[in-house]
This record gives C-alpha cells, sequence and structure tokens, in this order.
C-alpha cells in the first residue's frame, strides 16, 4: 500500500493518507436534552457539539436535541448571537441549557482565510457581517446589502441599472492604474470579478451569487489580516462562507417576496412654454432672425407652428421611467446526520428596472456538503450553478441612453403627426428613421416594441471540493481544489428604426462569447495545540496555485432580411469579428503562526511568497510578511473584580500587501497582428517592455481597540490606519512622440489614513429588545508621487501629487458678470511646478475666456466620512429594523450639466429649470450667464458645475412578524415570517441630479474593454452623466419553515 | 509510520511546485508576439510597412479627423459643426482648448505612425531584395513625410509666418522607440527643420517608389510621393517646384504608355457609387481604403446626412458654385428652412480619396500662373479641363482668383481649407464675428495639454 503514496499526486494525498485512519471503538451513551435563548424560548438550529471532537447535532425546533457521547465528555452548545456554553455530561443523561445572549460573538469562529479564529483572539482588523445584513434584501448581489453596514468598507452603486460593477473600496483606493476592488474569496477559493462586459459599461460578476446562499461575510482590512493573500491583498479581502448543513431533520424552508420599484428623484427639465420663452431669448441673443426662429420651431414641433396656442408640452422623462418590479422565490433544504451533511438551495429573482427594458433574473442553485468518511478524515463539497439574464441599457454616454430623452424639446410631440408614429421613427422623404427630427436621436426608438436589445447571459459554475485528515490531535492538512467557471453570452440586436446616427444597415447585430475559468488548489496544514495551559499556537503552513485562461470572440453583422431575424447567422454582411485570450498563473507559499500566552498576550505573525506571470521576469516573487500584537487587558487580574469593562482589547499591526491587478502582459515588449488593411496582413508595435515590472507594495500600519462594557450591553472597536503605498504600477503617461501614450512602471506613491469606529449597544433587553449598530469612517487618500506628471482622468478628473485621487482640477467659475451677463471665471494663481495647475488666488481677477484661468482644485470626490446607522427593535414576535447610511463631504462633477444647464448656450437640450435663472439686463445679479444660442458663454467644463454630493439614506427599513408557534404548529409547520420591506426609501441631499450615488457607467471602466483605461476609470470618480438614479423598492415578503 | 506520512506530504507539498514553478509562471500571450521575434524576416517587415499604412487609415489621421478639422478651423462660415461633440465644435468656434480631445489625439496618432514607420525603416536590411528594399523603404519615408507635413501644418506657425528657421514647429523624431527614458522627452524642432525633413523624405521616396504600388493600386507609389511634395512645396510659396512636382504626376505614364491617372468622367461618380463600398478610380493617385471590416470612414460619419450628419453646409457655400456645376449635386440641399448636407462622403465604407488628379491640375495651374511658366499645359487649360468635367462653360482667359475659387470648390471638405486660408492670406470669422488674420494664433492647434504635462520640453504655441 505504501508505495501508492509515491504514485500519485499530491493531490490525491489524502485519500491515500484516509487508509492510516484508526476506527472508532469505544462506548457511548445517550444524552438528551433542551436548549432555550437567554428570553426562554426554545431555540432552534442551536449547536450541540461534543467538545475536542466533530461529534454534534443541530436542535429541533423545539430546541431539543439527543446525542451519543462519550464517558466524561463535555458539551459545547453555541448559536449565532448566544454566549457559546460549556457542560460537563458527568451522570446527567438530560441536559437544559440557557444560552446568554452575546454582545460581541467573541468566541465565535470567524473565517480568517486557510483557517479560522475565534473573534476575541484576532490581532488583525476584520469586520464580520451575517445572513441577517444580506437575507432578503431586494437588490441583486450582496455587496448592496451590506451597504453602510461595515465600518471602513465603502459601496458605491454606478447607476440604478441592474447589475452593473459596484464600487468597493476598502479602506480608500489604493492602485491609480490597477485594480481597486477587494479580492473575493468564496469558501476558500478566490473568485472571479472582472468585468466582462462588451460594452464600455462594466457589469458586477458577484451578481452570479445568491445572496440567501451567503452564512457570513468577513471583511480583512488591515495588513496583519489580509497579507495571507499576498501580492492580492492591499484592497482587502471579502471571504464569503456559504451556508452548512446542520445535523438533525431535515429543515425545509420556502421564501417569496415581492415588490415594485421607483426612482428615488427625477430631475426637473423646462416644460414646453418655458423652453420656447428661453430658447427664443438664446436665439435672439445670438442675432439669429425672428423668422429663422419660427422656422427652427416648427421644425421642433413636427411641422407645426409654435404660437400662443400650441399646447404640446412632452415630458419626456416620464417616457423612460416607470415602475419597475421586484420577486424571489427561494427554497432551501438543510440537515444530515452525525456523519453527512447537507445543504442544498435554489432561487428564482427577476427584477425589472426603474427604465424601461432593463432587467435582470438569476436562477442560482447550490449543494453544500461534508461527510466524516472517518473520524480522522473529513470530505465536502460546495457546488453552486446560476445563470444571470441581463437585459441591459446602452451606456450612460449614448445617445440611445433612456436618461438622455431628457434632452429632447418638450414642443416635440411624442408622436409625430405627419407619421403617426413616435417622433423620428420614419422619414416619408428617405423611407429611413429621420435623421434630424427630432433633433436628437428619440431614445423611444429603441425602447419600444423591443427594437435595440443587448441581453447577456452569464452562466456560473463555482465548485470545489475539500478533504481535511487529521493526523494527530491539532494537526491537519486541507487540500482544497476549486473552479470558477464563467460562459457569458452577449446578444445585442438594432433594428432599422434605430439606425440614426450610422448608415443605415438594414439591422445591426453584434454577439459575443466569453469563457473564464480559474483552477485554485490550496493545499495547508493546520496545528493548533495549547501547552502547559498557557501557551497556544495555532499555526498554518501551505502552498496556493492558481490560472485562469480567458477567452473571447464576438462577431458583428449587418443587412438583416427583416427585423424579425436579430441573430448573426441571418446577416448578409460580417462587419467585425475578434477573438481574443489571456492567462494568468499565482504560485504562492504562506506561513502564518498565531500564538497566545494565558488567553492575555496575543502575537501573529503571517507571510506569503507570491510568484506571479504577470511580474516582470526580473521580479517574479514578491514577499508579503504581517506581525501583530493583541493584549486582552480584561483578563489580567487587576480588571477582574471590576464590573464595567466587560472587554478590553488593544491591538497594533503592520504588515505589507500587494496589488497585482493589472494587464496579465503588461511587463512584455509586444507587437500586434491588428493592423491589417483592407484584407492585407499587417502588423505594428503595441507595447514598450519593462522587465522590472512588479506588485504594488502597501505598508499597512494599525492600532486598534476593542471593548465591551456593562456586560457587552455596550460594545465596539476603533481603528486608525495608515496604509502607504509604494511602487504604484502605473499605466503612466509617456511622451506621445515616443509612438506610445502609456506604459506600465513602477512609479508613483500614494497613502491612504483614517480612523474607524464601531459600536454596538443594546439599549434594552428582555421582550422588547432594541438595539443600535453604528459605525463611521474617515479616510484620507492623498497622491504622494507621480513624478510630478498628474494623470488626467475624464472631464475634470485627475490624479495629482499631494491631492486625493480624482480630484476636479478646472477653472474656478467666478459667476456672471452682472454688466453683460457673459461667464467670469477666476484667472488664479500657476503653481509653476510643472503641473499646469494653480491654485487660488483671486486677487489677479477674472476673465472670460475660460483657458485664461489656471486649472485649479474645484472638488474632492472622496466622502470625507461614511457613516451607518442600524437600529433593530423586537417585540415579542414583531421585529423592526432600520438602516441609514451616510457619505458626506464628497463633491460631484455634473458631467450633463455643460449640456442641460446652459441657457442654450450649448445647444437645443431642453435646460433644468434653474436655468430660468439667467442674466436678462445689465445689473441682474445671477450665476446663469446670459442666454445666447450656441455662444458657449459658461459651457466649459469648471467648477460651475461641481456640487456638494452628501446625502443620507434611509437605506432598509423592514418590519418582520414571526407567527406565534402555537399557531404555527397547528399548520405542521416549523416558522412563518411576514415581512415588509423597503430600500432607499428617504434621501436627503441638497445635489440637484438625479441621485447622488453616481459615477457614470461608461467612465468607470474596471477592465480593459472599456472605452476609459483602467487609470481614468479609478480617477473617474463622482461624475454623473445622465446617469440612472437609484430605485426606491418596496418588497413584501414571507418566509415558511417545515 | 505516520511520521514517514509527514515527510512525505510536506515534501510534496512544498517542494513538489517549487521544481516546476518557473515554467507555470512564464505564461506567452498568444494575441501579440514579443517585439523581439516581430521583425525577423523580410515579410515580417513588409507587414510592418502594411501596419503604417493602417496607422494612417485610422479616425485620428486621414481617417477623417485630420481632414475635418483642418476643413473646420479654416472655416469662414460656409459649414457650422452642430454635432455634440464638444472638441471639433472648438475648433469650428476657432476657441480650441488646450485639453481638445481631438487635438490631443490626432497628435499622439501621427506620432504612432511615426513610429511604425521608424520601426520599418530601421530594419530594411532584413528585406530580401534590393526591389523590395527600395519600395518598403519609399512608402514607409512618404508615410512618415505624410504626418509630419500634417503635423506641422496644424501645430505650428505657417511657413510664411515669420521665420521657418526660429519657428518651433513639432519634433522630429526618426528613429524607433525602444525604451522609455529622459531621451523621450524631445523638443520641438524648428518650422524649416521639419519641412527639410518631410522634403528629404519625399525625394527620396519618389525615386525608390515603385511606379504602380505593390499590390494594385491601395498602397502609395512614386506619383504619390511627387503629389504630397507638390503640395509641401506650394504651402512654401515654391511655385515652380509645386508645378514641377505636379507635373510628374500629371506625365506618369503606365508600362504600355497610356497615362497613368485620368480624370473621372463623373465628379459625382468619383465620390459616391451608390453603395456601401466607393473603390479607387483613375483619378485616385493616393487613397484611404475602407472595407466594412476595415477602417472607420469619419468623414461618412460626420458629414453623411445618413450618419451623424454633424455639419450643416451654408448658404454662403453654396452659393459659390454656378447653377450648372455637377457638383452640386453632391448636396442634400435644405428647402423651407431644413438644412443642407455635403453627400461627399454618403459611401458609409467608401475610401477617402486623398490626392486625386484634379488637385494636381490644380496646383500646376496655380503654379504655373504665379510662376509666369506654363510647364506641361496653360493654367487656363488646366483649370477648364476641371471646369468641363463639371458641365461648366471653360474660360476664355484666367486669373489667380478663378484658380483658387475652382480650387476651392473642386476640393471642398477634402481637407485643404487650413492650408490655403493660410498660404493665401485669407482672413476668417468666429462665430461672434471677429476676423481671424491668415497668422492668428487661434488657426493654429495648441500642443496638447497632456504632452505639455509628461513632457517639459515642449513649449506651448502663442494664445495658449
Amino acid at each position: 500500500m505504501h508505495h501508492k503514496l509515491f504514485t500519485h499526486l499530491r493531490l490525491f494525498l489524502l485519500l491515500a493518507a484516509c487508509l492510516y485512519s484508526a476506527s472508532v471503538g469505544a462506548q457511548s451513551r445517550a444524552i438528551s436534552g433542551r436548549v432555550l435563548g437567554f428570553d426562554g424560548g426554545a431555540l432552534p438550529g442551536a449547536t450541540v457539539l461534543e467538545r475536542g471532537t466533530t461529534n454534534g447535532v443541530s436542535t429541533n425546533a423545539d430546541g431539543a436535541f439527543s446525542l451519543n457521547v462519550q464517558p466524561d465528555a463535555s458539551l459545547v452548545i453555541s448559536s449565532v448571537g448566544y454566549t457559546a456554553q460549556t457542560v460537563a455530561v458527568g451522570s446527567q443523561s438530560v441536559i437544559n441549557v440557557t444560552l446568554a445572549a452575546a454582545a460581541t460573538e467573541l468566541n465565535e469562529a470567524i473565517v480568517v482565510g486557510y483557517g479560522t479564529q475565534t473573534k476575541a483572539d484576532v490581532t488583525g482588523s476584520i469586520v464580520t457581517l451575517t445572513n441577517k445584513d444580506i437575507t432578503n434584501a431586494p437588490v441583486q448581489t450582496f455587496e448592496q446589502a451590506i451597504q453602510g453596514k461595515a465600518a471602513g468598507v465603502v459601496i458605491e452603486n454606478s447607476s440604478g441599472k441592474l447589475g452593473q460593477a459596484i464600487k468597493v473600496r476598502v479602506r480608500g483606493t489604493s492602485s491609480v492604474s490597477g485594480d481597486t476592488q477587494p479580492l473575493y474569496v468564496i469558501d476558500g477559493i478566490p473568485v472571479q470579478t472582472d468585468n466582462f462586459s462588451s460594452t464600455s459599461a462594466p457589469t458586477n460578476p458577484i451578481a452570479d451569487i445568491n445572496p440567501n446562499d451567503i452564512e457570513n461575510v468577513t471583511v480583512l482590512k488591515d495588513a496583519a489580516a489580509a497579507a495571507i493573500y499576498g501580492s492580492r491583498g492591499t484592497n482587502g479581502v471579502v471571504l464569503i462562507t456559504t451556508k452548512r448543513g446542520k445535523a438533525g431533520a431535515t429543515r425545509f424552508n420556502i421564501g417569496y417576496q415581492t415588490g415594485t420599484s421607483k426612482a428615488t428623484h427625477l430631475r426637473e427639465f423646462l416644460n414646453g412654454k418655458e423652453y420656447v420663452e428661453l430658447f427664443t431669448e438664446a436665439l435672439k441673443n445670438s442675432g439669429r432672425s425672428d423668422a429663422s426662429n419660427a422656422t427652427r420651431f416648427r421644425g421642433y414641433a413636427a411641422g407645426v407652428t409654435v404660437d400662443a396656442n400650441y399646447s404640446v408640452d412632452t415630458n419626456w422623462q416620464d417616457q423612460v421611467f416607470h415602475k419597475g418590479s421586484f420577486s424571489q422565490y427561494d427554497l432551501n433544504a438543510s440537515g444530515g446526520n452525525e456523519k453527512t451533511k447537507f445543504f442544498i438551495s435554489g432561487q428564482y429573482s427577476t427584477q425589472e428596472g426603474i427604465l424601461v427594458g432593463n432587467k435582470l433574473q438569476r436562477i442560482a442553485s447550490r449543494f453544500n456538503v461534508d461527510h466524516q468518511a472517518t473520524d480522522k478524515l473529513t470530505l465536502g463539497a460546495n457546488v453552486s450553478l446560476s445563470r444571470t439574464q441581463n437585459n441591459r441599457l446602452p451606456n450612460d454616454n449614448a445617445f440611445s441612453n433612456p436618461v438622455q430623452i431628457v434632452a429632447l424639446a418638450p414642443i416635440t410631440p411624442l408622436i409625430d403627426p405627419r407619421t403617426g408614429l413616435t417622433s423620428g421613427a420614419f422619414d416619408p422623404a428617405t423611407g429611413n428613421p429621420n435623421t434630424n427630427f427630432p433633433f436628437y436621436y428619440n431614445p423611444l426608438l429603441g425602447i419600444q416594441n423591443n427594437a435595440a436589445t443587448y441581453v447577456t447571459y452569464n452562466y456560473r459554475a463555482l465548485g470545489n471540493v475539500y478533504g481535511q485528515y487529521e493526523f494527530l490531535p491539532g494537526l491537519s492538512l486541507r487540500s482544497e481544489i476549486g473552479l470558477d467557471l464563467l460562459n457569458q453570452d452577449e446578444d445585442q440586436y438594432l433594428a432599422r428604426v434605430t439606425s440614426r446616427n450610422s448608415n443605415p444597415t438594414n439591422g445591426y447585430g453584434f454577439s459575443a462569447h466569453t469563457t473564464s475559468g480559474r483552477f485554485t488548489t490550496n493545499n495547508y496544514f493546520s496545528y493548533r495545540k495549547t501547552l502547559a495551559d498557557v501557551h497556544t499556537i495555532e499555526a498554518t503552513l501551505g502552498t496556493a496555485y492558481e490560472q485562469r485562461r480567458s477567452t473571447g470572440t464576438s462577431v458583428t453583422g449587418t443587412q438583416f432580411p427583416s427585423d424579425a431575424y436579430r441573430t448573426i447567422v441571418n446577416a448578409a454582411t460580417f462587419t467585425a469579428g475578434t477573438s481574443n485570450s489571456t492567462s494568468n498563473a499565482l504560485l504562492s507559499y504562506f506561513a502564518r503562526v498565531n500564538y497566545g500566552y494565558a488567553n492575555k498576550y496575543l502575537l501573529g505573525l503571517s507571510a506569503r511568497i507570491d510568484g506571479s506571470s504577470r511580474f516582470g521576469s526580473n521580479q517574479r516573487y514578491g514577499f508579503f510578511p504581517a506581525a501583530s500584537l493583541g493584549w486582552i487587558v480584561t483578563e489580567e487580574a487587576f480588571l477582574k473584580e471590576q464590573k464595567i469593562l466587560s472587554f478590553l482589547k488593544p491591538r497594533v499591526s503592520i504588515g505589507r500587501t500587494g496589488n497585482q491587478g493589472f494587464p496579465d502582459f503588461a511587463s512584455l515588449g509586444l507587437f500586434s497582428g491588428t493592423s491589417g488593411y483592407v484584407g492585407v496582413p499587417g502588423q505594428r508595435p503595441l507595447q514598450l517592455p519593462n522587465p522590472d515590472l512588479k506588485w504594488e507594495s502597501t505598508t499597512q500600519s494599525d492600532a486598534g481597540i476593542e471593548f465591551g462594557l456593562f456586560n457587552n450591553r455596550i460594545s465596539g472597536e476603533v481603528d486608525v490606519y495608515l496604509k502607504r503605498t509604494t511602487d504604484l504600477a502605473l499605466n503612466a503617461p509617456v511622451p506621445g512622440t515616443s509612438g506610445f501614450v502609456t506604459q506600465f512602471q513602477n512609479v508613483g506613491n500614494l497613502e491612504n489614513k483614517g480612523v474607524e469606529f464601531a459600536l454596538t449597544t443594546r439599549n434594552f433587553v428582555g421582550d422588547f429588545t432594541w438595539s443600535t449598530t453604528v459605525n463611521a469612517s474617515r479616510n484620507l487618500n492623498k497622491v504622494t508621487f507621480l513624478q510630478g506628471q498628474p494623470v488626467l482622468g475624464s472631464f475634470l478628473s485627475r490624479a495629482q501629487e499631494g491631492f486625493p485621487l480624482g480630484t476636479f482640477f478646472g477653472a474656478e467659475y467666478a459667476g456672471v458678470d452682472p454688466a453683460n451677463g457673459n461667464a467670469l471665471y477666476y484667472r488664479n494663481k500657476a503653481s509653476g511646478d510643472g503641473t499646469n495647475t494653480g491654485f487660488i488666488d483671486h486677487g489677479a481677477g477674472t476673465t472670460t475666456v475660460v483657458d485664461s484661468a489656471q486649472l485649479v482644485p474645484v472638488g474632492d470626490p472622496n466622502p470625507r466620512w461614511t457613516l451607518g446607522l442600524t437600529n433593530t427593535i423586537t417585540y415579542k414576535g414583531f421585529d423592526l429594523s432600520a438602516t441609514l447610511t451616510g457619505v458626506f463631504g464628497n463633491k460631484i462633477f455634473d458631467g450633463g450639466a455643460q449640456f442641460y444647464s446652459v441657457a442654450f448656450n450649448n445647444g437645443p437640450d431642453n435646460q433644468t429649470r434653474d436655468q430660468l435663472n439667467r442674466w436678462r439686463k445689465p445689473g441682474d445679479i445671477t450665476d446663469v450667464p446670459k442666454a445666447n444660442y450656441l455662444s458657449g458663454n459658461g459651457t466649459a467644463n469648471s467648477s460651475r458645475f461641481v456640487r456638494d454630493g452628501s446625502y443620507g439614506r434611509l437605506r432598509t427599513v423592514t418590519l418582520g412578524y414571526n407567527l406565534p408557534a402555537g399557531l404555527v404548529k397547528k399548520g405542521y409547520l416549523q416558522s412563518v415570517r411576514v415581512y415588509a420591506q423597503a430600500l432607499n426609501l428617504l434621501t436627503f441631499t441638497n445635489y440637484k441630479g438625479w441621485d447622488p450615488e453616481v459615477n457614470a457607467d461608461y467612465l468607470a471602466s474596471s477592465g480593459t474593454l472599456g472605452s476609459v483605461t483602467a487609470t481614468q476609470g479609478n480617477i473617474n470618480q463622482g461624475i454623473d452623466f445622465y446617469s440612472a438614479p437609484q430605485p426606491r423598492t418596496i418588497t413584501f415578503g414571507v418566509n415558511v419553515g417545515f | 509510520m505516520k511520521k514517514i506520512v509527514y515527510v512525505l506530504a510536506t515534501a510534496l507539498l512544498l517542494g513538489g511546485p517549487l521544481a516546476s514553478c518557473d515554467s507555470k509562471l512564464d505564461i506567452k500571450p498568444v494575441d501579440s508576439v514579443a517585439a523581439d521575434q516581430a521583425l525577423l524576416t523580410s515579410s515580417d517587415v513588409e507587414a510592418a510597412l502594411v501596419g503604417c499604412y493602417t496607422g494612417i487609415q485610422n479616425a485620428e489621421a486621414y481617417g477623417g479627423y485630420i481632414q475635418l478639422m483642418s476643413d473646420l478651423l479654416g472655416d469662414d462660415g460656409e459649414a457650422t459643426f452642430v454635432g455634440t461633440f464638444i472638441p471639433p465644435n472648438q475648433i469650428n468656434r476657432k476657441s480650441i482648448l488646450k485639453d481638445n480631445g481631438f487635438v490631443s489625439v490626432i497628435w499622439t496618432n501621427a506620432y504612432n505612425a511615426i513610429n511604425r514607420t521608424n520601426n520599418v525603416l530601421a530594419n530594411l536590411d532584413k528585406l530580401d531584395t534590393p526591389a523590395k528594399k527600395a519600395r518598403v523603404e519609399g512608402e514607409a519615408r512618404f508615410i512618415r513625410a505624410a504626418m509630419y507635413f500634417e503635423l506641422v501644418r496644424l501645430y505650428a506657425r505657417d511657413w510664411a509666418d515669420g521665420t521657418p528657421g526660429s519657428n518651433p514647429g513639432v519634433p522630429l523624431v526618426l528613429t524607433p522607440t525602444k525604451m522609455i527614458d529622459a531621451s523621450s522627452q524631445v523638443a520641438r524642432n524648428s518650422v524649416a527643420e521639419v519641412y527639410a525633413s518631410v522634403i528629404s523624405d519625399l525625394t527620396t521616396a519618389e525615386t525608390k517608389m515603385l511606379a504602380t504600388s505593390a499590390a494594385g493600386n491601395i498602397f502609395a507609389n512614386n506619383s504619390a510621393a511627387a503629389a504630397m511634395l507638390s503640395r509641401v512645396y506650394l504651402q512654401q510659396g515654391r511655385f515652380a517646384d509645386a508645378a514641377a512636382a505636379a507635373n510628374r504626376v500629371i506625365t506618369a505614364v503606365t508600362s504600355t504608355g497610356a497615362p497613368r491617372y485620368s480624370l473621372n468622367a463623373s465628379y459625382v461618380d468619383e465620390f459616391f457609387s451608390g453603395a456601401d463600398l466607393l473603390p479607387n478610380s483613375n483619378e485616385d493617385i493616393f487613397a484611404i481604403q475602407n472595407s466594412a471590416q476595415s477602417g472607420s470612414n469619419q468623414l461618412n460619419t460626420f458629414y453623411s446626412p445618413d450618419q451623424r450628419g454633424d455639419i450643416f453646409i451654408e448658404d454662403k457655400h453654396l452659393s459659390l458654385y454656378e447653377p450648372a456645376d455637377d457638383r452640386l449635386n453632391l448636396f442634400t440641399i435644405g428647402t423651407g428652412g431644413q438644412q443642407s448636407y455635403s453627400d461627399k462622403y454618403d459611401s458609409q465604407y467608401g475610401n477617402i480619396k486623398l490626392i486625386r488628379l484634379a488637385e494636381m491640375y490644380l496646383t500646376r495651374a496655380e503654379g504655373n500662373f504665379r510662376a509666369g511658366t506654363a510647364v506641361g499645359a496653360t493654367p487656363l487649360a488646366d483649370l477648364n479641363r476641371i471646369r468641363t468635367r463639371v458641365n461648366l462653360a471653360p474660360l476664355a482667359a484666367v486669373t489667380l482668383a478663378d484658380i483658387l475659387k475652382e480650387r476651392k470648390l473642386e476640393l471642398a471638405f477634402e481637407g485643404f481649407r487650413l492650408g490655403d486660408v493660410k498660404r493665401n492670406r485669407e482672413s476668417v470669422h468666429d462665430p461672434a464675428g471677429v476676423v481671424l488674420p491668415w497668422n492668428s494664433p487661434r488657426l493654429i492647434f495648441p500642443i496638447p495639454l497632456r504632452e505639455i504635462s509628461v513632457n517639459p520640453k515642449l513649449t506651448q504655441n502663442a494664445g495658449y
């Protein structure tokens, strides 16, 4: 038998190892009992475990259990939200236990990456959220559910479109050109979160994960916690653990919820009368004749003369926003026996967005199983399969973006009386869609009759199997293999009626297929030992290897026989086709040692070596160490006597993490063969080599204190941190005269420093409970070194030394010259440091020429403070929970304002109502310049369009009622809960746009496919460009357990 | 026994990956090739030359931006940009901001194409026959010269504006970029140095290029080099040289002795085939090739009423044509307050006619007229050739104004306005009615802000 070990691959090591397992053999006896909560009610689902073994069961609906245990056994009884209790069995055969409420889950094991630790022993900065924070939120992804609930974790939707990328920042943005999202790890396997959208608006692959499958989420924030993930730890690590079965009777849970959603807010535009009035003034001021103006308006009004009797007043915005819907069906079952436990779930979720045509549907399934093969060997698998269908909308900057409909004139009728069709649908002169009426493409043409569709199907398989073998008590080897397979089909069709601004091509079809697979294997030893009762040692040592390959193909076709044919096979002309393929590999070695002395003094050390195919040939391996110290002061004798302080743990840490989130082959000098010329093959230089390219390196120090007062009625955590990032892998601008525009170079430094507070208070306990959780974070981001060269984003956004990433630099608007209505800009003073920017000095006077004004910092899109406040009240069967979130001190650049808030100085677009305050005659004091058609007066992008983006939001409110157990039992059920909940019920803001939670999708590219580079995507923050507002969703639901 | 297992497990776990790690991490791209493997053979270098053509086929070069922006900037109220793109709007209003996106991409794309030509020119020794070597060198120099000529006209003062020997032109980069270092920060060469380089490249090109291009008529030949040279001389006011160069093109013959080029019988047919594609005609000396799969005709995108229709043609322009002028048939003329459009670029994937024989006649006519010569033909004969083709009565006598007006109408919206405004010392108006003389700084692009930001050696143009 032994020789098999030599011949088998190491992945089969575990199977071989099981041959050495000894059989169980000892006398056992049966015990039974009941577990009650502190309120005296039965506690179903509590875990009853024979201490030091994996022998255990869960309590049933009555809190009852029965178990066979060894003589002299102790039982550990635990349940989420309660303090675990250990009971010696002794001679008892019936054991009834009442668990106390836990203020902080100090004794709970939490996942920390390649292992678990109890919260009390953790010396790094982490935050844990449970399924209570996630389950049944009326959102598409779990990130949206935990918005505002974790200190130091800032989550922001780009717009109200469904399934779009979500910005998640753990302790600020730590990269300029690289990835800035955290690493996501599901059940031990890092998963792909890259954007695979073929449009310039990124999507979120996490939408493939059913949030209701999640048991808990741990976010690793500081280096001590995240350095075990090495070159991917800088942006934080989100560890997701899915639900697992518990021994006992099979429990079923059925959930259903349904509801509706509408926009949080719509912007106000001029009505027909106001439009004609203000536009006429602008036309006259530009010297145009009354006759030509009348002709113009007649054109806008579909050939009808616009006079005092003209009554068409189209509210275009109302045509594209509608009441969306949400419904979700869940079914899960869990159970098993002492040897085998399972959890299976299925979900069907469908959501219609607040914009017509936007829809997201998800069908998700999961099967998790754990099997105790012998007393030494545990095996298991976690498999999830899902399909997500996303009916997408055009990018924010497309004429066809439904929100851009606001540009159309309110005097343009919805239906063109000359054709009886939607305005723009048909031009009798050409037989094609109208090319100059309305004056822009009418987005309704695409929305109506499904004329323009873009459907993405994601098929996602996430699976891993593990085996864990315990060689000796405390020493085990765990081996995991995981696969994350993502298949994406994208199909677009644009019918004939949408052909404005492109030649009539008799239909346009696009089809893309992407496959991205990542294989991961982790193999690591864990060792736990307590020596002489006071020395506790936990150690982990292992390796990991990951490989990813992504391929994609796409084809574009035109000339379809009719709009009934919508797939490329029916196209007579294939206009484009492409394929792409990329791969990377990561080979890692990691180790961690945690040492505790007398449960008081804690020391943590960890290190990881990462070798990556992305690194240049001179820099293949990076080293990422971390160290941390903690002191549980309340374990000291001198604090044992007092009653006030129930827990106090100061801790400090320092460590290094990396970021390798740049393109796979950025270090290589490359030529591309994509330069064929009408069928003749051609090639061109693509990229210059940089063999020294390596990871971005972040050194983070953290000091924190965790405390509990009055028997943990009040508990909390305060952290301060400093993250210094050096060797930014910057896609640095290079002189264009070189023939190249950018190159990845390790130049540049930035830092994030901040403070985080989290406080939980249990204001009332007993029948009526009220608890409050509040968190607040302040992060200060600053780019400290970019070789003196600013990196420009879109509009006013840029990365510049000495300023937070994404700071808006532009001319400072000085208002309107009362004498003539001209827009004025402060000249300010040039800084003369070669950055082409200046500083504010109003002594230099004003100018009407915007280019004569220095570009000065006019706003910071990064929030000063982010806050979250959750109150939960329960009384008998009722529960009420409300979360308020707040984002303060950030600025928004209103990118569309140059078109819709400029009093017709930039075109015929309908204007926001505030433009009625324009300057009209000498002496008028206003900040809206004189209306002068197409004059450019005040239209330049400047501080004029920088707005305060602060907001407070009643993010979620949930009111639930659990039917009394007696009533439920009559229906042979275990539990019944009905609830109503609201998302984004109220928003408090001074921002006059659609919604302050915004970042134009086409400018926030998180990948290489977007219209902007990843660099610009990171720099571009807080830009509004006809971006859809967030939905306000109200749903009603019911959960039934049996 | 168990100890053996632990040792084995540890050895396999930790030692196994180490042994094969480097090969696992050595992943090569499949969509592109290593730079040091790209230019090894004769056909590699020929493919790199094709890549140079793609570089100027790009939207940001002769795919349309260069011609369109030249015409919008040189426009005097005859064509109005009404689209939502801000950069062309600024250029049309002659109020360009330093961060103008089109100004930036025209610059970076031109230098990208120049670097492609420099890579070809640095690897001529790989070509396996002297004939190939001469042809490839000539074509690469032609493309490089064309880009520098466009750059120096857009981003620097005109040849005749002040002293070309001391006026800053654009940086001359004549070797391929292998790495980015301090030497990548280059200063502007003088206008005279840039012109000298352009003339040197084109002169060499004309001698080395073939009489017919390698693959049918899609690549440039020696006539294209002579034609480009005539443009350069005309811009410098070297009229006799311009006439001579144009004459070389007009008199070029095929191997059978027939004229190499002839005017298309119909002006309209020269520009619109009634289909998506527009092939080269006998009139075309050099055209940017487009197809449904290759290139993007930005002139179609912006001018065509079938597309964005972003450029309104004003009556001021239309009224310049005589009623019988066949060229009027290439306009959609709006009536009853409707807008007018140019239909010159209605073929969606149409080739972009960069150098036509008609231009050569007009250049020879002007060159001869101003130099007082009659190389090849009299100015009157040349001008009447152009007029009779479009159904206009031949003139009995010719003035310089006749020649320049004919040139303006014949070559309208083909990218000639800005250069002609400057060399003929015309003036234009901005939308506010301010008169801008031919040498106004507002008729010169700024050096792009992104370029100044990364290269402190570049000086900005006056007025920015």
